[in-house]
């Protein structure tokens, strides 16, 4: 622990206090997570979940975290420092976010996602809380605690995933063999709150959480979705609500914003889009544009800073 | 795949020459014995807390990791075994509370020494005692592991096989290929080799086994790309493990005792 130096308290959560750090050596400011050791539990499932993941996950788009400290009561994860999450970024912006800011934040939140789920990773969790923002406006994904690594066997896993207001409705529905499409509905609840500045689906209680989505997008039924009544939780007697004009309950977004939040609430999972595929949605040509403008930047001052014989070495390269 | 690997990890070949209970004097039988008596704590432990197949088989593979980090000198098979079980109860989101899982091994313990079981109450002197081996041997096993706990498993890499092999209303050898698979869990096989490897040599075992003739133009095995070689040094080491007597008078709540002189 000597190696930082504590600084002030930034949050507290369940099972961990996080404050402000500082590298002795190198005065870099960093995030201390400091885990509390529960005598009869042993080390938290979060805790084990979090660091076996985010240790080997290193992306511009998730937090990085640079180092675990282990001591006699306490563990200890060293993140790197990001100023504020989502949430207060909003609150503190007036709700509402700019929509060039949106798309520019969506874009990094689906390349974050779409880079755990490459490497077989669901986060399970993602949140306005959980999603850090720093004075360079990037944005990364951050808490891993509930998230988990998805092997080839399907296995059933546990349906305590996600918080109520960005939880699909087949988790809320009872189903316990999702997949990346779960981190997908979560994604265009969030979408909608960056737009609007609240949250889509504040459901109070699992059953209120399904009414809400329910009201907005239509009671699934047979048709819309076969085999819906399956489902543990699914009620006949659930009130038969027909889907709203979602242009109505959010103007501010365009066709085409539209389009792409449509794909990503879809009732049946697997017609949810997926992460890769949403990053070249058409939502996102001006960012695709741009990227591709200064990778061919970067690439070209590569060149001419005397890469240029790399070009005849790689046939398979960009320029070929 | 990107670099990110979820493959599991394998010893390196300094761990693998000179694996740490045979540095400290522990004879190479005696090491394969421990390992086999703590896979099958794990694994009748597992039995009784009803937990399912992958929570036993992830312990395993945890404990076959773990004697690559550290020495049956320093740790003891019930500490380390219980640790791995409470671990992977939690890394497979099984949860059982720590007080059914001490209540077990201990059972076990006293099964193994021919004592009638007793349930332990929580201020018992003996139940503190195996609850402080089971948390700290949980925290030493995530540091020597570096964290690295995932696992995968053969077992849906083997049911892909059997189908795109034909060979699903073979119950027998289905069954049988099963069983090698979950007994895999006591030998190396499953730290030296990747699941897909094993899942094709259990197959291998339960069709010599039964004498189901497979396609050998090309070799099947080499469609799932697993060498012959490999196939036949996992089942020599099944073979060998099922061959092997583990004596009884192995200790199970003790680290063992090496004699001074080498």
């Amino acid at each position: 622990m000597d190696r930082y130096v504590r600084l002030e308290k930034l949050g507290e959560g369940t099972y961990a206090t996080v404050y402000k750090g500082k590298n002795r050596l190198t005065s870099d400011v960093v995030a201390l997570k400091e885990i509390h050791l529960d005598a009869e539990e042993g080390a938290p499932s979060t805790a084990i979940r979090e660091i076996s993941l985010m240790k080997e996950l290193k992306h511009p788009n998730i937090m990085r975290l640079f180092d675990v400290i282990h001591t006699e009561r306490t563990l200890t994860l060293v993140f790197e420092y990001m100023d504020q999450d989502l949430k207060r970024f909003m609150d503190a912006h007036g709700g509402a976010l700019d929509p060039v800011l949106c798309r520019n934040f969506m874009f990094q939140l689906l390349r974050g996602i779409a880079f755990c789920h490459e490497n077989r990773v669901l986060h399970r969790d993602l949140k306005p809380q959980n999603l850090l923002i720093n004075a360079r406006m990037e944005l990364k994904l951050g808490d891993f605690g509930l998230a988990r690594a998805f092997g080839i066997p399907v296995n059933t896993f546990s349906n305590e995933v996600v918080t109520l207001w960005y939880r699909a409705p087949d988790v809320l529905l009872g189903s316990r063999n999702y997949s990346t499409s779960i981190d997908i509905w979560s994604t265009g609840c969030i979408m909608a709150e960056m737009y609007t500045g609240k949250p889509l689906f504040p459901g109070k209680t699992n059953e209120d959480q399904l009414i809400k989505i329910f009201k907005l997008l239509g009671t699934p039924t047979e048709e819309s979705w076969p085999r819906v009544s399956e489902f543990s939780e699914y009620k006949p007697t659930f009130p038969l609500y027909p889907p709203s004009d979602l242009r109505v309950r959010l103007p501010m977004l365009d066709q085409i914003s539209l389009d792409l939040i449509t794909r990503m609430l879809q009732y049946q999972p697997h017609l949810r889009i997926n992460a890769k595929d949403a990053l070249v949605h058409v939502y996102f040509r001006e960012i695709i544009q741009q990227v591709a403008a200064a990778e061919q930047a970067a690439a070209v001052a590569a060149l001419a800073a005397g890469g240029g014989a790399a070009a005849h070495h790689h046939p398979g390269g960009p320029y070929h | 795949m990107s670099a990110l690997s979820l493959a599991n990890t394998q010893p390196t070949l300094a761990q693998l020459v000179a694996p740490p209970s045979q540095t400290d004097g522990v004879p190479v039988a005696t090491e394969r014995c421990l390992r086999i008596l703590g896979a099958e704590l794990i694994n009748s432990a597992s039995l009784l807390l009803s937990l399912p197949q992958v929570a036993s088989s992830t312990a395993q593979v945890l404990f076959q990791r773990f004697f690559f980090c550290a020495s049956f000198r320093d740790n003891s098979v019930l500490r380390i075994a219980s640790a791995c079980l409470f671990l992977s109860t939690k890394l497979e989101e099984c949860p059982r509370k720590p007080r059914d899982l001490i209540n077990v091994f201990n059972f076990l313990c006293q099964l193994r020494r021919g004592h009638t079981p007793t349930i332990l109450d929580v201020d018992f002197p003996k139940y503190t005692a195996i609850k402080n081996d089971m948390m700290d041997g949980e925290m030493h096993l995530l540091a020597k592991l570096g964290f690295n706990v995932h696992v995968q498993h053969p077992h849906g890499f083997m049911i892909n096989y059997l189908q795109s092999l034909d060979l699903t209303s073979n119950k027998e050898l289905m069954q049988r290929a099963w069983n090698y698979l979950n007994d895999s869990g006591r030998t190396l096989a499953v730290v030296l080799f990747q699941p897909p490897t094993i899942a094709a040599a259990s197959i291998y075992m339960a069709a010599n086994d039964v004498g189901e003739p497979l396609p050998l133009s090309p070799p099947w095995w080499e469609v799932f790309d697993a060498p012959l070689e490999d196939l036949q040094t996992i089942e020599a080491l099944l073979r060998t493990m099922y061959a092997t007597k583990v004596p009884k008078s192995l200790p199970l709540e003790e680290p063992i005792q090496v004699a001074a002189t080498r």
